[in-house]
């Protein structure tokens, strides 16, 4: 036979066996897709990979010192993979450790005994499950890290099997301190900066590949980011921790004492605009608890009450020139007008005073005629033209949203007590946002200007989007520097002798007005129920921060418990006097006394030395220790001796004469635990000086 | 023009040309889309993989024009020392390298990855094919058929030690080439009891890195056609076979279309050793069918290059190479469809890989350089 005829057969021979095995392949694809089709169908349906949304992480939002208002927090929820611990090589790292693990799963979560747990894992694997959670509760970092380092889970999620499943979970540094001010998201109720801010602080969300690993729960493939989350904006707020602190602490107490149904407290400073704190709080249902529920001074439109003639007198002034002195009749204190009664809360009226003393005692009729006197007459649009200038009638489209829209509106012709009755605060409605801003263009030497809260919006430190650039101004003062002269003066004889006068004090002035208004429910006006508010600013004399304080129906056995001038004006002193204490540049300085010279005490004193040469070269004296560390100083007619003082290791130093701050640091660098009571220098101790010290021992101290 | 241009610089067998252009086309489209999830891994950036593997695509073409217009016959000089180069360099990587998976099959010479195997297969094949032509017009003694049994048998265990199914195949594509080149059968009984004593030694003596790895596949496949499988065995392999029967059902006849494969996220191998079952998945019975076509044509034309070719060296080099590319995509196919146990065997011209791709195209342009020769040498 021909060599290359045999070479030839040979190979169609093999040819023909390979087109078999193709032909074996292409049944294979048949049975596979039509005969056991449906089974592997549904096989794979129970595990597939989905695109889906990975949120982004949520913006944080920073008081205005940058200290952290709220922000998210990785937490972890722990899975477990039992399929991992089937093959070969994993299943002995699994039999080792599953006791232990266990057992540390028991005691870590304390829910279970470590049985069950030991049975719901092996009941996993029996069922070929890919994915279990061996606990809902949310879990930190830290306990990840511990447990990265349990049996099993030490090895990892290939060998190991061991999930964590992270959740971006809210967390507010400060708990509920400004908790409706800066707000929340719950499943449907959003509220506050993070309801208002919400599109910024969402960030943009990513998508991802995740596998289906059981009803309803997905597990991100590994690398499966398609596209990479943006993270939110952070928040940059005007609030002041301090001052939000002392706001929310201040009305607490306030309300609790006079158990009122609500209040608010809102500060802003004053050239700015900008809210430094704002608490609501409410009581809640039958309990004396109060808490954030609902944001009254942006959302609570109410009738002002008298805080409103602040508006009329300034009014008054502007339009019609109208001087402090201008004598009032205000007689019994009853006014008949039309239909209505209009009286004084002092019962047998004032007589006849100056409008200064109308406003400082906050007389009802002496204002109704004042207005009457002027605005009267067919003059009332000029009134209504004015509160409009003062931007009393319009929303300030304040960055927490919804803005609530003030009602008032000039009475309906033939409508006599229209004027009167608004003039005083009755028969409209704003909200003690809208009434402080008003008072603060007053402070602010005339110059409305739009309250914020929310500073800039921020990608680390870059600025993304300066809402102070934005903010509102009026370019055109209120009212001229004259009519600001008098009406200033008003509010100050309101808190040196008026309503308020329970509030003053000698460190510096504060100007502001009481109002207590009649609660209007179903329609009529109560006796005995009251609203009551005080707006103000101070210090007077240079205005930093105005500040109201509103506080919804006191009870009391008094009448005078019910009115602003003790339910809302203490507060306000409260919170004025803290951040008076806290702000320095507010302090006046201390005048140094030419002639006095320094004063020295006799007593002992033991400081560290850099301290003492830092004290001496602000106060001019000029004989310094010579040594280092430790120095006992005394004084002796006039003159200063120092001695070094002598903290041996290993010994109870001599603490006599030292500072809390100085004991403390000497002493637990020594390995003691202080325990201390009084204030001042250290007066005596409880182990004698020289004594050896032994580590965690107690050491108790006086101070004096 | 484009016409001209072709025919004055692609020489030789146009079909196997058109055949070869095909698939590397359905190369880079289905290897985009399994390589998604590698791209998204990796961090270079989306188009990263598919850019390299285009390149790659391109560096084997260029590899397959290169040598089919060399004179084949000079390899057979050539071969016996690539034979020996290529052994002692499998030897190197064995010992020396350290790999993925425990398979140290890859030798790193700067930042490139080569497999010692690919450059024993092909010299292998070659110097087989010279020896066996020299021999085509008289009879074989057994002193002469010893030494190539030797080589075949040396080189076969080498390769075993790292990978254990591409010995097995290019055993298999050498037992053939000798069947071609009529080498009586008690030679070829010969060999079979060779290569079967040798693999035994090798188990025995448990040397090798994947021969574990082999015998447990091997069982776990037998066990699953005897439907004896325990349930937990061998977690992995199965897991892979069971991924790839979800991507052929889900196929269904016109397949989900580019880029929608799911299974592709949990074939840890999808863009080499499982791509026909993406490519199934997302083209189809019809794709598959077409790409088993497209290696059948191809067979054929690799054999009609041996029917026309003058002289025994060249028919057998051809035959050789032919079978042993087309095997390697028949077994692939096999892998995927269930019809063998679990092997890493790449499908030739289409799957993503590195330097393989150099070596498949230096075989499809020395298969291409041989069907050249009815032109210059019309018979015998």
């Amino acid at each position: 036979m021909n060599i290359k005829k045999d070479i030839v057969m040979r190979l169609r021979f093999v040819f023909l066996l390979i087109l078999l095995f193709a032909g074996g392949i292409i049944w294979r694809i048949v049975q596979l897709q039509n005969i056991e089709g449906e089974k592997w169908r549904k096989a794979s349906s129970l595990r597939y990979v989905s695109e889906r949304t990975i949120e982004a992480v949520r913006g944080n939002i920073y008081a205005d010192d940058g200290s952290l208002l709220a922000t998210s927090l990785p937490k972890y929820r722990l899975g477990f993979d039992p399929l991992v611990s089937l093959s070969d090589k994993n299943r002995r790292i699994f039999d080792d450790g599953i006791e232990e693990l266990c057992k540390k799963l028991s005691n870590f979560y304390g829910d279970k005994d470590w049985k069950d747990y030991y049975s719901m894992i092996n009941l996993a694997r029996h069922e070929k499950d890919r994915y279990i959670l061996l606990n809902n509760s949310l879990i930190d970092f830290q306990d990840v890290k511990m447990m990265k380092k349990w049996p099993i889970f030490k090895e990892g999620k290939y060998k190991g099997g061991v999930v964590f499943e992270k959740v971006n979970v809210r967390y507010n540094p400060f708990g509920k301190m400004g908790f409706r001010t800066i707000g929340y998201k719950k499943d449907k109720e959003k509220v506050g900066i993070e309801n208002s801010f919400d599109s910024q602080l969402a960030g943009v969300p990513g998508k991802g590949i995740f596998e289906k690993i059981g009803q309803g729960s997905f597990r991100p493939i590994d690398g499966g980011e398609e596209a990479i989350p943006i993270p939110g904006l952070d928040i940059h707020t005007t609030i002041n921790v301090n001052i939000q602190d002392v706001a929310e602490s201040s009305l607490l107490r306030a309300l609790k004492r006079s158990g009122a149904d609500k209040g608010c407290v809102v500060v802003m400073e004053v050239a700015t605009g900008e809210i430094k704190a704002m608490t609501n709080l409410t009581r809640m249902r039958d309990t004396s608890n109060y808490a954030e529920t609902y944001n009254h001074a942006v959302l609570g439109l109410t009738d002002p009450g008298s805080v409103f003639k602040l508006a009329s007198m300034v009014a008054l002034m502007e339009e019609w020139n109208l001087s402090n002195e201008e004598l009032v009749e205000t007689g019994d204190g009853k006014m008949k007008i039309g239909d209505k009664i209009l009286e004084d809360s002092k019962t047998t009226g004032y007589g006849t005073i100056t409008a200064q003393s109308v406003f400082e005692h906050s007389s009802n009729v002496g204002t109704a005629k004042l207005m009457l006197k002027y605005f009267g007459k067919g003059n009332e649009k000029k009134y209504y033209k004015k509160l409009h200038d003062f931007h009393l009638d319009q929303r300030l489209n304040f960055q927490l949203r919804p803005d609530a829209i003030p009602r008032i509106s000039p009475p309906k012709k033939g409508d006599i007590t229209g004027l009167p009755w608004n003039s005083i605060g009755y028969g409209m409605l704003l909200t003690p946002l809208q009434m402080l801003t008003f008072y603060n263009a007053i402070a602010n030497d005339g110059k409305w200007i739009q309250p914020i809260i929310v500073k800039e919006t921020r990608v680390a430190d870059k600025v993304e989007d300066d809402f102070k650039l934005k903010q509102e101004v009026d370019e055109n003062p209120i009212c001229s520097e004259e009519t600001l002269k008098k009406v200033r003066k008003m509010l100050e004889g309101v808190v040196e002798r008026g309503t308020a006068s329970n509030i003053k004090n000698d460190l510096y002035k504060i100007a502001g007005k009481t109002g207590t208004s009649q609660k209007l429910i179903n329609g009529k006006y109560r006796k005995g129920m009251y609203y009551t508010s005080f707006i103000g600013y101070f210090p007077a004399d240079a205005p930093k921060y105005s500040c109201v304080v509103a506080i919804d129906n006191p009870r009391g056995v008094k009448k005078e418990a019910l009115f602003a001038s003790d339910a809302s004006a203490p507060v306000f002193k409260e919170i004025a006097d803290k951040i008076y204490a806290c702000d320095i540049q507010m302090h006046k300085l201390l005048a140094k006394d030419a002639n006095g010279g320094v004063k020295l005490t006799s007593q002992k004193q033991i400081a560290h030395t850099s301290d003492i040469k830092a004290i001496n070269e602000e106060f001019g004296i000029e004989r310094k220790p010579s040594n280092e560390g430790w120095s006992v100083m005394q004084a002796e007619n006039g003159k200063v001796h120092y001695e070094e003082h002598s903290n041996p290791k290993n010994k109870v130093p001599d603490l006599r004469g030292m500072s809390l701050r100085d004991a403390l640091y000497v002493l637990e660098n020594k390995g003691f635990k202080v325990s201390y009571s009084g204030f001042g220098k250290v007066k005596s101790q409880s182990i004698p000086p020289g004594v050896f010290a032994a580590k965690n021992r107690t050491i108790g101290l006086v101070l004096n | 023009m484009v016409t001209n241009w072709l025919k004055s610089n692609l020489k030789g067998d146009h079909q196997i040309w058109t055949i070869v252009a095909a698939l590397s086309m359905i190369s880079i489209i289905v290897v985009s889309s399994a390589s998604g999830k590698l791209a998204v891994m990796a961090s270079g950036g989306i188009f990263y993989h598919i850019f390299k593997h285009i390149i790659l695509v391109s560096l084997g073409l260029g590899s397959m024009w290169f040598f089919h217009r060399l004179d084949y016959h000079r390899f057979a000089m050539y071969s016996n020392a690539g034979v020996i180069l290529s052994f002692a360099l499998l030897i190197y990587a064995y010992k020396f390298e350290q790999g993925i998976n425990h398979a140290n099959r890859w030798i790193h010479v700067g930042g490139l990855t080569f497999m010692p195997s690919d450059l024993a297969k092909l010299s292998l094949i070659t110097n087989l094919a010279a020896m066996l032509a020299k021999r085509q017009h008289v009879s074989y003694t057994f002193n002469e058929i010893l030494p190539m049994i030797v080589k075949i048998i040396l080189v076969c265990s080498a390769i075993a030690l790292t990978n254990v199914s591409t010995s097995l195949l290019l055993f298999t594509t050498c037992f053939l080439l000798m069947f071609f080149g009529r080498v009586p059968s008690q030679y070829l009984l010969l060999a079979l009891a060779g290569i079967f004593i040798t693999a035994t030694l090798l188990v025995m003596t448990g040397t090798g890195s994947r021969i574990e790895t082999a015998r447990n596949r091997v069982i776990n496949f037998a066990s699953g056609l005897k439907g004896t499988k325990k349930k937990d065995a061998s977690q992995t392999s199965d897991y892979q076979i069971e991924r790839s029967f979800y991507a052929i059902a889900n196929g269904g006849v016109l397949g989900k279309g580019p880029g929608k494969s799911q299974q592709r996220y949990f074939l840890t191998e999808s863009e080499s050793d499982f791509i026909y079952a993406i490519i199934i998945e997302e083209w189809g019975m019809i794709g598959g069918v077409f790409v088993l076509g497209l290696y059948l044509w191809f067979l054929y034309r690799g054999m009609k290059a041996v029917d026309s070719s003058g002289r025994a060296f060249g028919g057998l080099l051809s035959a050789g190479l032919t079978f042993s590319l087309v095997i390697q995509a028949m077994v692939h196919m096999g892998v995927a469809t269930g019809l063998g146990p679990v092997t890493g065997q790449n499908l030739p011209l289409l799957s993503m890989g590195g330097s393989s791709l150099l070596f498949t195209g230096a075989m499809v342009g020395i298969i291409i350089a041989v069907s050249r020769d009815k032109v210059n040498n019309p018979i015998l």
